[in-house]
């Protein structure tokens, strides 16, 4: 983790050589900065993200530490600051905080090494949660934007890397079965189980002519799984009572060959109408005939295969990176507007209700962020301020 | 002993009084089928009164089964669970489904299949249609473990019921080649489904009936079909005798084998 950045603005030589001495003996773990003038401020805050701003409340030529605060915040919304005043009265409390001075420490008034020491520690503890935060935010962000950069290159190497596509070889092995058996048609069955994609299983069948077949009977249940079960070729002359896929239908006889190609990856080759039917030395020649088209095959899908696993590695880290930032926005994201409609809806029913409901739910809001960022000190503010001017309001209107 | 007494003893053990009792159809008797899973529904639409009393599926890389889903991986082991209740209708059938969604099955997971069927379901009989050829069974520590779960079972009076490879004697198949604590069997040229011998050849010592009846290719003879035929001649002795013990059951079985009734 990179230490906080603290920068001291004082134009009194003194004054920031002290603070700068206190701080670097302290050894609170942050990065030290001194600035005498605003331009100098301003040209660190340029070089470096400043996180925790010391500021000095006159700081010559009609510049005051909280107009400086509002050019740093340019350079870093979320920078914190402590003012240090001799005339705390002079800042206006609303404002200095909407800036992000959150402690103010008076120079006339006994500033001992101590207080200001423990008042910086408080600061520095409250930032490095926001700020660590706010680096998972940007980690993250940049995560998805390396992600959705390199995706669309992935999927393109894919297309362009498919030497054999699957179909130009399953439409060889079907029609080099054919040719050796003397069959009268076949298909070929391509089943992968990965369980890490979604769905696991992909099933998938081609004829002869490599165009790809529909398969409504459950991969589970068909021809093929009993071929695979079986573990060598079979022939089959009766389809009496068998669940049939409809290019099996209306077949006089079969001889399936069990293919294993990899891991999750298993093949069935299934060849039809063969006249006289398929005799043993049929068979013998059919598992001969398996162990070439394995290796066809094997070589088609190792391309392909490379490519989805690159591809799936790369979905599922952009689907991670999506669920930790949906799961960290709660700490930061406003009201979801299911929510915002229903106080809405509540607030326009309330019987007392004298207003638009939308100001005050932005009040609510408002505070909740408030609360959200620098706890319950800040909304015990605002509830002092709002019982102020409910004061005011009415001994105005008495 | 004289030739008289085990011509006797031989007299009495004769199929059509052991295997036709009828009280020797399984009753009492629980058997796992360790396989691809069972098809409940189909099953049951052949064999309405089966019992088929627990199935889980079992996975190399998870040490506690997983609930069956219903859906076999293959329709294998349904072929095989229908050949036992045609043989033995009540016995209490169990099925540890070792293929999972993959469709392949490792030796660690038949291991705990059959610790499970011994230690959660108490099977006293265990048939495996399925076995691992040897090339894919290089390791000695691997073949060792498989070996010791089939010792312990026949230390525990469970029968274990192995099938051959299919290209037996040409490729040895484990389990199977384990015998004798197992008992392995070879398909044979039988007609009658009760039908089966002894013939020992390179560790596989019986032959059975070797087609079943429901599912594509239970008709094409294969050693897959003959073991569970076996496995239910034994619970059909089972249910006689439930003491018997694996030698025992196997000694029947080869005196029966001799019985000039069979084939």
């Amino acid at each position: 983790m990179i230490p906080e950045t603290v920068l001291i603005v004082d134009d009194e030589r003194d004054v920031r050589e002290t603070f700068v001495g206190w701080l670097r003996e302290a050894n609170l773990g942050c990065e030290l900065l001194a600035a005498a003038s605003v331009p100098e401020a301003l040209t660190h805050a340029n070089q470096r993200t400043i996180d925790l701003a010391i500021l000095d409340w006159n700081l010559g030529a009609g510049l005051t530490g909280l107009d400086l605060l509002e050019d740093l915040q340019a350079f870093n919304p979320d920078i914190v600051a402590i003012m240090i005043t001799g005339y705390a009265h002079q800042a206006t409390p609303l404002m200095a905080m909407r800036l992000g001075v959150r402690d103010y420490l008076d120079k006339n008034q006994g500033l001992t090494r101590d207080l200001f020491l423990g008042v910086v520690q408080r600061q520095l503890e409250r930032i490095r949660p926001a700020r660590l935060q706010r680096r998972v935010h940007e980690g993250l962000a940049a995560f998805h934007q390396a992600v959705e950069q390199v995706l669309p290159l992935v999927q393109t190497a894919a297309a362009l890397n498919d030497p054999i596509p699957v179909s130009a070889a399953a439409r060889a092995v079907i029609r080099y079965a054919i040719a050796s058996t003397g069959a009268s048609q076949g298909i070929l069955v391509l089943r992968s189980y990965v369980e890490t994609s979604e769905p696991p299983e992909q099933v998938s069948a081609y004829d002869a002519e490599g165009r790809e077949l529909a398969m409504p009977l459950a991969f589970s249940a068909s021809l093929a799984a009993a071929t695979l079960g079986m573990g060598r070729p079979c022939v089959l002359d009766d389809f009496q009572g068998v669940g049939l896929q409809p290019f099996e239908s209306q077949r006089s006889n079969l001889l399936a060959v069990p293919l294993e190609l990899a891991a999750g990856h298993v093949a069935v080759l299934e060849l039809f109408d063969r006249p006289g039917g398929f005799d043993a030395a049929t068979q013998q020649q059919a598992a001969n005939l398996g162990a070439l088209a394995a290796e066809v095959l094997r070589q088609a899908l190792a391309e392909r295969e490379n490519s989805r696993l690159l591809l799936d590695a790369l979905l599922q880290a952009r689907r991670i990176g999506q669920e930790v930032q949906e799961a960290l926005r709660p700490l930061q994201s406003s009201t979801t507007p299911e929510v915002r409609a229903r106080l809405e809806a509540t607030l326009a029913h309330r019987p007392d209700a004298t207003i638009d409901p939308a100001p005050t739910l932005r009040l609510a809001e408002a505070i909740r962020r408030l609360a959200a960022l620098y706890g319950t000190p800040a909304v015990d503010h605002c509830t002092r301020l709002v019982e102020g001017l409910h004061e005011l309001l009415r001994e105005v209107t008495q | 002993m004289s030739q008289g007494v085990f011509a006797e003893l031989h007299a009495l053990l004769r199929p059509e009084r052991l295997l036709a009792d009828p009280l020797a159809d399984g009753r009492g008797v629980r058997l796992c089928i360790v396989d691809t899973g069972v098809h409940r529904e189909l099953l049951l639409q052949h064999h309405p009164r089966a019992s088929l009393a627990d199935a889980a599926v079992f996975r190399e890389d998870r040490p506690e089964p997983l609930p069956d889903p219903g859906t076999p991986s293959s329709p294998h082991g349904t072929t095989v669970a229908d050949i036992i209740l045609r043989l033995a209708p009540a016995v209490s059938l169990y099925s540890a489904n070792v293929f999972g969604p993959l469709g392949t099955c490792e030796a660690r997971t038949i291991i705990r299949a059959i610790r499970h069927a011994m230690d959660a379901w108490n099977c006293r009989i265990i048939n495996l249609s399925l076995g691992i050829p040897e090339p894919r069974l290089q390791l000695a520590a691997k073949r060792l473990e498989l070996l010791r779960i089939v010792e312990e079972a026949y230390y525990r009076d469970v029968l274990i019921v192995a099938a051959a490879s299919n290209d037996h004697p040409l490729t040895r198949s484990y389990p199977a080649a384990f015998a004798p604590p197992l008992l392995s069997v070879d398909k044979g040229p039988f007609a009658d489904p009760l039908s089966f011998d002894y013939r020992l050849q390179e560790q596989v010592e019986f032959r059975a009936h070797a087609q079943g009846r429901l599912g594509p290719f239970a008709t094409q003879p294969a050693t897959s079909w003959a073991a569970p035929h076996l496995a239910g001649i034994a619970a059909r002795l089972l249910s006689l005798r439930p003491e018997l013990k694996p030698f025992e059951i196997k000694a029947l079985l080869y005196w029966l084998s001799r019985s000039p009734f069979i084939e």
